[in-house]
């Protein structure tokens, strides 16, 4: 066995072993720069490389040598090319050539009925055409840009899937995979109604978000099952809307239908990941009742409450503050880890990944320089 | 004659249809322009309440958008009846998303209410650049510019915002605030400006201070 194949075995097992509430032999670390962070660290443009994959080969190479990782630090990746073709306007690439997500509108409030009706359809009928210009014209023509986005998009993801391959297989990562879902309020409230439209319709007509929630869950499930649940991987649910309503809003419209997700993505065998995303403090009781095992990566909180709630029955992760890396001293940075680390780390149930992904780098800022001793020392110093 | 107090609770209870109700059953009495300034103001402090639940964790972001929309709502339906007076302005602020980011929910809320607490706000929109600041500034001259985002890679646009304004010898002619999730007291030292928040709330009042 390859010195790399026998590294992933170890991370594998170390992350079978977390996953499974086992505390592992020591605390896996994910880098929490993503593809954007890698391009402009290699010294190129960040558009031109997203158009042109054939240059991110020797990217993640030195992605992945500079900074010390267990999982690819490749993950959720916005390609432009199929974007473009359908016309995207929920997805959009912005002056800096970060891959964005506006404030759209897909469903108009009086859609709600026909929504609740028959979620597939109206997505397919109603909610696309608008959402993507390429869906609207001819049939045939819709039909051709259909097949030509869906082409270049399993293009795309076939060469990325290469290059990770090649990565994974020369820096031993461990091998998971992934499957993404929303929670049915975030999904009405991200695609179908916007920010706004969604804070008014809690408001105007709560029986029809709460109606469509639960018409929505049963994609919601679909999307996020895994190919097979027994693979080492987690459905990950980056988590939007809830610490932007009232307590009594949450209760009844957002909680019901996110707890039946989790609930029953465990039960076919699954980890989920969720991305605790802002301010969940109010919530932590909810969160608690999530099945067993449930992977929470937090943006924000305090480190203590979250361990004595959460940590004894959940895998807690996140809250390492990435603007530090922008503004701190290297020790304060590496301080800022210690600090985790010794909140988190006893008991087991703790992985390292930071509050948020670093997608942006200016080249003359220290954050190049913190990341790899933040990452290193927690290599070298993160025991349970 | 409307129940300005009875309005004022309503825009604080977010009460759309008693709102929506009184001010078209108002502007179809025909009223002078100063009773609707009177409106006006009623509703201003009913936005006051709307901040004050904020704070108190009883409203969230939500309800302060929605209080946004109702907010445009009303004005829309007050218009036909406020053209004949000047309305009293406060201050005026320049806001905008900075370069490179698209997130426009915290400054659009932050806009409403700077306006509905009486500053005239000129919204360059998202993606702005630290050019597109220095021209706005150059052209309407106002007392503060107000910079959002919500990625990471806004602080260091925000940062070259600012010293875009230095390079143009406006920065000590505006008090400068940033918003959005990335921002703290290290990042705001860094950048440069004079305040920062995550909270529209309390950024609105850290503007009333300034022009005071």
């Amino acid at each position: 066995m390859t010195d790399a194949a026998a590294r992933t075995n170890e991370r594998n097992q170390i992350f079978r072993d977390l996953f499974s509430g086992k505390t592992p032999k020591r605390v896996p670390i994910s880098n929490p720069a993503t593809q954007d962070f890698a391009i402009q660290h290699a010294g190129l443009d960040l558009a031109e490389c997203q158009w042109d994959l054939t240059k991110l080969e020797p990217v993640y190479d030195k992605f992945c040598q500079d900074f010390y990782t267990d999982t690819y630090p490749g993950g959720s990746i916005r390609i432009p090319s199929h974007y473009q073709i359908l016309g995207s306007t929920p997805i959009v690439m912005s002056s800096s050539g970060f891959m964005q997500h506006p404030d759209v509108v897909g469903m108009l409030a009086e859609e709600y009925d026909q929504f609740i009706a028959s979620p597939y359809d109206c997505i397919v009928e109603t909610i696309l055409p608008r959402l993507y210009t390429g869906f609207n014209g001819e049939p045939g023509k819709v039909a051709m840009t259909l097949a030509k986005a869906m082409r270049a998009q399993s293009d795309d993801l076939a060469y990325l899937g290469a290059i990770r391959a090649k990565m994974n297989a020369k820096y031993g990562f461990a091998t998971m995979i992934g499957a993404l879902t929303e929670a049915p309020f975030d999904f009405m409230a991200d695609f179908l109604r916007s920010f706004k439209g969604i804070s008014g319709d809690v408001r105007r007509y709560p029986d029809k978000v709460a109606a469509a929630c639960e018409a929505v869950l049963p994609l919601m499930i679909k999307k996020g099952t895994l190919p097979n649940p027994s693979m080492l991987g987690y459905t990950f649910i980056p988590l939007h809307m809830a610490p932007y309503l009232r307590d009594k809003d949450f209760a009844t419209l957002y909680w019901p239908t996110f707890k039946k997700l989790v609930e029953t993505l465990a039960s076919m065998g699954q980890n989920v990941q969720l991305f605790v995303e802002q301010d969940w403090m109010r919530y932590l009781d909810y969160l608690y009742e999530l099945p067993e095992n449930t992977i929470m990566r937090f943006e924000y909180g305090d480190a203590k409450v979250i361990k004595e709630k959460l940590g004894q029955k959940h895998i807690i992760s996140g809250l390492y503050p990435v603007t530090l890396l922008q503004t701190g001293t290297k020790q304060q940075c590496v301080d800022k880890a210690k600090e985790l680390l010794d909140i988190l780390a006893p008991g087991g149930r703790y992985w390292w990944q930071a509050d948020k992904s670093i997608i942006h780098l200016e080249a003359s800022g220290p954050v190049v320089e913190n990341l790899k001793a933040v990452l290193d020392y927690v290599h070298e110093n993160g025991t349970y | 004659m409307i129940d300005l107090q009875v309005l004022t609770q309503a825009v604080g209870d977010l009460d759309e249809n008693t709102i929506l109700t009184m001010i078209s059953d108002f502007v179809a009495t025909n009223p002078s322009g100063e009773d609707a300034q009177k409106v006006v103001f009623a509703c201003q402090q009913g936005m006051a309440i709307v901040g004050e639940l904020f704070e108190k964790n009883e409203y969230y972001v939500g309800d302060l958008i929605f209080a946004g929309e109702l907010l445009s709502k009303t004005i829309d339906l007050l218009k036909p009846v406020l053209s004949s007076v000047a309305t009293q302005k406060f201050g005026s602020i320049v806001i905008g998303t900075v370069e490179g980011d698209l997130h426009d929910i915290g400054k659009n809320i932050f806009g409403s209410m700077a306006e509905a607490a009486g500053f005239d706000v000129y919204d360059l929109g998202i993606d702005v650049s630290p050019s597109a600041f220095v021209e706005k500034v150059k052209e309407v001259k106002p007392q503060i510019v107000g910079m959002s985002g919500v990625l990471t890679l806004a602080i260091d646009s925000m940062k070259n915002t600012v010293n875009a304004l230095n390079e143009a010898g406006l920065r000590d002619s505006v008090k400068i605030i940033i918003g959005g999730n990335p921002v703290n007291e290290d990042a705001c030292k860094q950048i440069g400006a004079d305040a920062f928040t995550t909270n529209a709330a309390e950024g609105l009042k850290t503007c009333q201070g300034w022009v005071k």
